[in-house]
């Protein structure tokens, strides 16, 4: 049975805990670029990102009757994610980089920031790899992913202040290691 | 008059199909869907289908928590598969051999392919066959190729116990990471070597 | 200096707020594995019939009623014919359907199944009318996760399922498979033949 187009989460949870797993890659195809970002800017690298993504999409079809507000299915699965990059990220350590973007969204970019956009990206990834995870991990939230503390602290589970100087830690140390691209 | 009032003489006046009826069914469903479900089962007993194939069906949507609409559907499409097999199979085709064809053609087997296999199986029953082709294609062996290879089997003179070897053979080397496809042809040759050799008859 | 430095933190996070785009072969990828998981399953129409309600019930649709149940005993040992009975069975055979002769027509079959995780485990098919609560198909704990029970199978083609916890269905995954659409949910098929 199709699902109406633009079905709430709800619904398509219901679904799912119905039997129908189908409906499931409704629930797929809607948060997987929305979250393959954070996985993606967490873990350095494509590969690792997709199989984040991949171990947190599994995992949130095997516990979705543990889903307390399937309306919200969206921000679970989000902090399931999160807990994967985690382990994820401790599992691997350094590996190598590759940093292969959407090509239309690095266009786009391009016209943002004429200086040498490809540069300046890498040197951003790379300035964010270099960070504890933990820091690298309140700033993607704070900044890339616009999460309020509150939230954030909902999410990973650390006190707001102990999230707030992880963020400014993390800002100290991607200026300075930008220093140079900035002065240039 | 109250609805109750209603519903109770409505009852008298069904009361005696109602108790010829699988009283399972009245316990498990509700009274549109109880209906709809004995009109089917009254009709595939005229037309001579086995019944508690159906009664299993609309049993085993109750105990999923399908709703009733859904349980009719299922029964009535049954139904068609089974006066499908029927047609193909014969009529000297056993009540398990008419479940397990309708099981193929909800697989996806076609009529056309039914008919190949029965007339690969001889006078042998096609219940273990029928069941083996319905696996594999759910572990994703395409429908051609399934098919073939059960039709080859059966020529072959392959035995139910042999069959029933073949499909965990192919399960396990599916579970190992085999391609489908691969697993169930590799197996089906190794099978058919052995039958040829040790002098299984083939059907005419 | 503050507003600069928020300025350079604000440009550096524009560029991570590009998007970053995942092919569909992910989909296809998590779809592939959950569909090996066991699906999930919750007993709505189940739930609402076995939920008790408050009839109110005058006395006119009272002796109505005493007239239907008159009728049906009538009625139901007209049709069950001379063996009387047949006629006062059907309710129990409702739930403890057995082999209509035991010896003959049946095999006693093991099913198994690792659950590791169950506090529950029953077996649930066409040789028991789809009943989870049938006595003699709960399985029992072997330890190690090892659930087994072994039952009565009529001769013949049957589909059923594993229900884990009541709630979670399970296809026997030593088993052969049958599609099954109607309800979402894959079952299992056994084939039992008399013992030569």
């Amino acid at each position: 049975m199709l699902l109406e187009a633009g079905s709430s989460d709800a619904v398509v949870v219901a679904r799912v805990l119905r039997g129908d797993v189908e409906a499931f890659s409704e629930l797929v195809e809607r948060y997987r670029d929305r979250y393959a970002r954070y996985a993606f800017h967490m873990l350095g690298n494509r590969e690792d990102a997709e199989e984040a993504l991949q171990d947190a999409f599994v995992r949130a079809y095997r516990s979705l009757a543990r889903c307390e507000d399937p309306e919200r299915f969206g921000a679970w699965l989000f902090r399931i994610l999160v807990n994967r990059c985690r382990t994820l990220g401790a599992r691997r350590g350094r590996r190598a980089r590759t940093f292969v973007v959407d090509e239309v969204a690095l266009l786009g970019a391009a016209e943002e920031h004429p200086a040498g956009t490809t540069a300046w990206r890498e040197e951003i990834d790379r300035a964010l790899q270099q960070l504890r995870g933990d820091q690298r991990e309140a700033f993607l939230l704070k900044y890339v992913e616009e999460l309020g503390y509150d939230e954030m602290s909902q999410l990973t589970g650390v006190g707001v202040s102990a999230l707030k100087m992880r963020v400014m830690r993390a800002c100290e140390r991607l200026r300075e290691l930008l220093s140079e691209v900035y002065d240039a | 008059m109250s609805v109750a009032a209603r519903a109770l003489i409505a009852l008298m006046l069904v009361a005696p199909q109602a108790v010829a009826q699988d009283a399972r069914l009245s316990a498990r469903l509700d009274k549109p869907t109880l209906v709809a479900v004995n009109a089917i089962v009254d009709s595939a007993r005229l037309a001579k289908l086995p019944t508690a194939p159906l009664v299993d069906k609309a049993l085993e949507g109750a105990a999923k928590g399908s709703d009733g609409q859904n349980i009719v559907v299922a029964v009535r499409q049954l139904s068609m598969q089974m006066g499908s097999a029927k047609r193909v199979l014969g009529t000297s085709a056993t009540p398990d051999e008419i479940k397990a064809a309708a099981t193929a053609l909800a697989a996806g087997v076609s009529e056309r392919d039914l008919a190949r296999l029965r007339s690969a199986s001889g006078k042998r029953p096609m219940t273990m066959p029928l069941a083996v082709l319905t696996d594999l294609i759910v572990r994703d062996v395409p429908i051609a190729t399934a098919t073939g290879l059960v039709v080859q089997l059966a020529r072959s003179g392959v035995k139910d116990p042999e069959l029933a070897l073949f499909q965990r053979n192919v399960r396990a080397d599916i579970d190992r990471g085999a391609d489908p496809s691969v697993a169930a042809t590799t197996r089906a040759r190794g099978l058919v070597l052995r039958s040829s050799g040790s002098g299984n008859k083939p059907s005419e | 200096m503050r507003d600069e430095t928020e300025q350079d933190i604000e440009r550096i996070a524009r560029e991570l707020r590009v998007p970053v785009a995942v092919g569909r072969a992910l989909d296809a990828r998590v779809m592939r594995a959950v569909r090996r998981l066991p699906r999930h399953a919750r007993f709505g129409l189940w739930s609402r019939l076995i939920t008790p309600r408050t009839v109110t019930v005058t006395p006119l649709v009272w002796g109505m009623l005493a007239a239907a149940v008159a009728m049906f005993a009538v009625l139901g040992a007209m049709h069950a014919g001379a063996d009387l009975n047949r006629a006062a069975k059907p309710i129990a055979r409702a739930f403890f359907p057995g082999p209509k002769n035991a010896a003959s027509t049946s095999q006693r079959v093991q099913f198994v199944l690792v659950a590791p995780d169950a506090k529950k485990v029953a077996v649930v098919g066409d040789f028991n009318g789809w009943d989870a609560s049938h006595a003699a198909y709960q399985a029992q704990h072997r330890g190690g996760g090892v659930w087994s029970v072994t039952a009565p199978v009529p001769l013949g083609h049957h589909r059923y399922s594993f229900v884990v916890d009541d709630s979670l269905w399970v296809a026997d995954p030593t088993a052969p498979r049958v599609i099954d659409y109607d309800y979402g949910m894959p079952n299992s098929a056994i084939v039992v033949q008399e013992q030569k």
